[in-house]
């Protein structure tokens, strides 16, 4: 009976926060799970949930599988906004349920902080998890990625559901061992592309076995610990692929998967591994391919997320990295770019983001292609410019500015192409700074 | 041409808090002033380095599991570390690698990894895994008689007893253990501390300090550094230590 209460008390608070055009984020859960923390038993769910982890690209991995069911007409209830704690999902379900607790839809699709997968999945019953990879993220805050993959292992050692895992990242296949008895582990994995290195051009974690310590060989790295790898001891590594990516072709923004060709709206291969994830999930609920294709190619980023846009008529390209595997993925691209250009870094240090920033020196600003000119701001822009004058960049050409405004302001002086970088608190600030002009 | 060596001590092992930033501004400072900068790595499974042939050796931070695989390792070399110490190489080292040249590390299973015992200090990780010391921090360290304030950032959960000799007074932070009055072990060619940021990207007192040392010691002569524009280097420190020597 007080589970009856909770929702409908969340319900109207529901109502309210509408009419006042307000979305509440994860208020209602919060709510919620402190009257009763075992709420989430009260609903009943008879479709099957759909759970994506990651350090990096859980928001879009989610929205896209969502965007491939609903492209073959299913009805599917998604945390679609990032709100992927427990209180997140609990609002979510909250929002969505009928008095008696009942889930009308035909998937559940869920983000879930990679904290948070052992917690939640004790109240409702998993039937796919997809996990895509694992990076150092926040220390101070997250601590070490080792405890984060441990919980998530015990976690998994009961587990029977669906498990889709990246085969390249040696700290995300490893998960595929934590049940020996589960039959339904699915790997997927991505060919070698043309920028892939033989040897890691970036901070990484995997470099040993996790199972008997003995250092992996690499056969080549795509980028960060991602890449084709083997224990040569154990044969770590070695496992039959599910979904192979195949002639990855970031120029036509291009790749195939089972002699099926995917045009997506991206040139980066950190996108076509979540597409690889988000490919695997699906075809496990029998979609039509076509329904597939179709998702890929017409599903954007945006909200600064690899967002293209013009400003001025100069061409702009944005991206939000919260640690140093999402600021070099976002160089990456800009290297991959032929182009003259300027590059805006915007570095914040709130609780958000993280006090520590010296995951800073994890990015590698070696050998930037064509960069003219690079402008930092933030809480600790001079952070940032004293890294990027020691890698070598003319200092003569470095400019920083506490004071956000005055950035976009110098760096939209000139008319190159421009390429932003603004990690978690001073993405949204950059945006409005840089939209406003 | 003039030219330093330093020996970097497992890169890919004790590297996850972007202390690889100290040789990187080591190496600009030497190279901005015509020095040469040649940097040896070495790791497990590599040809043994003898450290005696070195100037400097640099030791960074690492996760617990990869503390562990590499602590016997580094015990084989303990005789010529001794040897290079008393010789008068200087020794940089963060965080983890500061542990593991004392007596030893517990760690929070009460798992003993041997040290190094070279210095006479031990640390201890605290029961609850949550309980670290974490933050900015700035302490003040006397270089050549001259107070410099250092800034960086601790995390550390170990609590290190028994320091004869700190490197820096605790002005704002933890240091060697919770709310300590000091923080790292400093002897005239050792420098242990728990700094990260890296410690040398905002101290270019301490980087030349440093540089100094190896350069006169090798050349045998008594340097004056030639300035450097260090312009984001002060603007930086005068942001940051107005913010956290005001909190």
């Amino acid at each position: 009976m007080k589970n009856f209460f909770i929702v409908l008390i969340t319900k109207i608070m529901h109502i309210g926060l509408k009419i006042l055009g307000k979305n509440g984020g994860n208020i209602l859960g919060k709510l919620a799970y402190k009257w009763n923390p075992n709420i989430f038993s009260y609903f009943k769910i008879n479709s099957p949930v759909i759970a994506v982890t990651a350090t990096n690209g859980k928001t879009m991995t989610n929205n896209a599988i969502s965007y491939v069911f609903e492209k073959a007409g299913k009805k599917v209830l998604s945390n679609k906004e990032g709100n992927n704690m427990e209180t997140g999902i609990l609002s979510t379900l909250l929002k969505n349920c009928s008095l008696t607790g009942k889930i009308k839809a035909d998937y559940l699709v869920f983000e879930v902080d990679e904290g948070y997968v052992p917690i939640l999945f004790k109240y409702i019953k998993l039937d796919t998890l997809v996990v895509n990879n694992f990076f150092r993220d926040q220390l101070d805050r997250n601590g070490e990625v080792e405890s984060l993959i441990l919980k998530i292992y015990d976690f998994l050692k009961t587990y029977n559901g669906n498990l889709v895992l990246n085969n390249d990242d040696p700290n995300v296949a490893r998960l595929g061992r934590a049940n020996p008895d589960n039959e339904n582990v699915y790997y997927f994995s991505v060919e070698k592309y043309k920028y892939a290195s033989n040897e890691m051009k970036e901070a990484g974690e995997g470099k040993f076995c996790p199972f008997c310590k003995t250092r992996l060989e690499y056969e080549y790295y795509q980028y960060s610990h991602i890449g084709k790898f083997i224990c040569p001891n154990c044969q770590y590594g070695d496992n039959e692929i599910y979904k192979l990516g195949t002639n990855v072709d970031l120029e036509n923004q291009t790749f195939e998967v089972d002699n099926v060709l995917y045009k997506m709206k991206s040139n980066s291969i950190y996108i076509v591994y979540n597409f690889l994830a988000v490919i695997s999930c699906v075809s496990l609920y029998d979609i039509d391919t076509k329904y597939i294709q179709e998702a890929i190619s017409e599903f954007e980023l945006n909200n600064g997320r690899l967002e293209k846009t013009e400003i001025k008529g100069i061409p702009t390209i944005i991206n939000l990295a919260k640690n140093p595997t999402g600021a070099n993925v976002s160089l990456r691209i800009l290297n991959e770019d032929e182009d003259e250009k300027e590059l805006l870094f915007v570095l914040n240090d709130n609780r958000a983001d993280g006090f520590d920033v010296s995951w800073i020196w994890d990015i590698n600003f070696n050998n930037l292609t064509n960069v003219k000119r690079i402008i930092t701001s933030g809480t600790r822009a001079y952070d940032m410019a004293i890294r990027i004058k020691t890698s070598g960049f003319d200092v003569s050409q470095i400019e920083a500015y506490t004071n956000l405004h005055e950035a976009v302001d110098s760096l939209y002086k000139t008319n190159v192409k421009k390429y932003v970088i603004a990690n978690y608190t001073s993405l949204q600030p950059t945006r409005k700074e840089i939209f406003s002009l | 041409m003039k030219e330093l060596k330093i020996l970097y001590l497992y890169p890919d092992m004790l590297e996850l808090y972007g202390d690889y930033g100290n040789i990187q501004v080591l190496k600009y400072r030497l190279e901005s002033r015509g020095y040469s900068c040649v940097i040896d790595r070495y790791s497990l499974e590599d040809i043994a380095p003898d450290f005696t042939k070195y100037d400097l050796v640099f030791a960074g931070g690492g996760a617990d599991i990869e503390q562990n695989i590499l602590s016997n390792d580094l015990i084989k070399y303990k005789e010529n570390i001794k040897q290079a110490i008393d010789e008068g190489v200087f020794f940089l080292l963060i965080c983890g690698a500061y542990q593991l040249f004392g007596k030893y590390y517990k760690d929070v299973e009460g798992n003993i990894i041997n040290g190094l015992e070279i210095f006479p200090y031990y640390t201890e990780a605290i029961e609850d895994r949550k309980k670290r010391c974490i933050g900015n921090i700035v302490i003040d360290v006397n270089l050549n008689g001259n107070s410099s304030k250092v800034i960086g950032f601790e995390n550390h959960g170990g609590q290190t007893f028994d320091i004869s000799s700190p490197f820096g007074k605790v002005l704002v932070g933890n240091g060697n253990k919770f709310n300590d009055e000091f923080e790292g072990f400093f002897q005239k060619n050792i420098i242990a501390t728990y700094l990260h940021g890296p410690l040398l990207a905002k101290n270019p007192e301490l980087a030349d300090y440093i540089i100094k040392y190896c350069l006169d010691r090798k050349y045998d002569e008594n340097l004056c550094l030639e300035p450097l524009n260090d312009n984001f280097e002060n603007l930086c420190r005068e942001q940051l230590l107005n913010r956290f020597l005001s909190q």
